[in-house]
């Protein structure tokens, strides 16, 4: 088991997160193109920051504990993977707290985020979401 | 100063700015950016410390390029300075998205 041990916290980081979109209603998965572009966006400086970082030897991996898929002989894949279960992580998170804020507080702070952010939508087109018309 | 310690304190000023100052989504205003980023650090702490726990690294730092301070599982104090700079940057990417859809698209469902 040792070579997934670094795939298993990634895989859990996943499971224990999936619930915000499932259960609390964040659109995450559900946004595929927003989610890639904001992946592809926010994420290559951290790539590039990685792989300096590597090459300047501040860190390295353990080949103990990584499957030994390395990217271009020196990233090991589930760094890569890093830098997409993470944010997904944060993004889940957001919403979910803006969307239980609106909930709870309809007319609080959170609310007027997530409207912003259109995390919820405005209560009518909600409530149409909720009751299907016809 | 440390290699390291020198990036993450630039990661942090350039994330800064661009939400202020630059690009203006003003996140760091927001009371759900706080609370996320709070969520987010206190998980930190265990998969960060996952990652970096001595007896059994994943990740291996070399103690020469950070500052020396580790702490709950052996995590560079850098790496909580990281995740503050990937996760304003990700949210700071999703919000342009979802404020430039709302202003293009005109609200059809009410």
């Amino acid at each position: 088991m040792e070579p997934f041990h670094y795939l298993l916290v990634l895989g859990a980081c996943l499971a224990i997160t999936a619930p915000l979109e499932w259960g609390i209603g964040a659109r995450v998965y559900r946004r595929p193109r927003r989610l890639a572009l904001t992946l592809v966006v926010a994420m290559t400086p951290f790539v590039v920051w990685d792989l300096v970082a590597i090459a300047r030897g501040h860190w390295d991996f353990a080949p103990r504990y990584t499957l030994g898929i390395d990217l271009g002989g020196v990233l090991p894949l589930e760094e890569l993977l890093f830098f997409v279960v993470i944010p997904i992580c944060a993004l889940l998170t957001h919403q979910a707290v803006l969307r239980l804020g609106a909930r709870v507080w309809p007319q609080g702070r959170l609310a007027r985020e997530a409207r912003d952010l259109g995390a919820v939508g405005t209560p009518t087109s909600e409530a149409q979401q909720r009751v299907p018309r016809g | 100063m440390a290699e390291y310690t020198l990036l993450t304190v630039l990661a942090i000023i350039v994330v800064v700015l661009l939400d202020l100052v630059v690009v203006r989504t003003r996140l760091l205003t927001t009371l759900g950016f706080w609370l996320a980023l709070a969520i987010v650090w206190a998980f930190q702490i265990p998969v960060d410390g996952w990652l970096t726990r001595l007896d059994a690294a994943i990740v291996c730092y070399d103690d020469r390029h950070f500052s020396g301070v580790r702490i709950f599982f052996d995590s560079p104090i850098e790496d909580f300075g990281f995740g503050f700079a990937m996760v304003l940057a990700t949210l700071m990417v999703w919000t342009v998205s979802a404020r430039r859809e709302r202003s293009s698209v005109p609200d059809v469902g009410g």
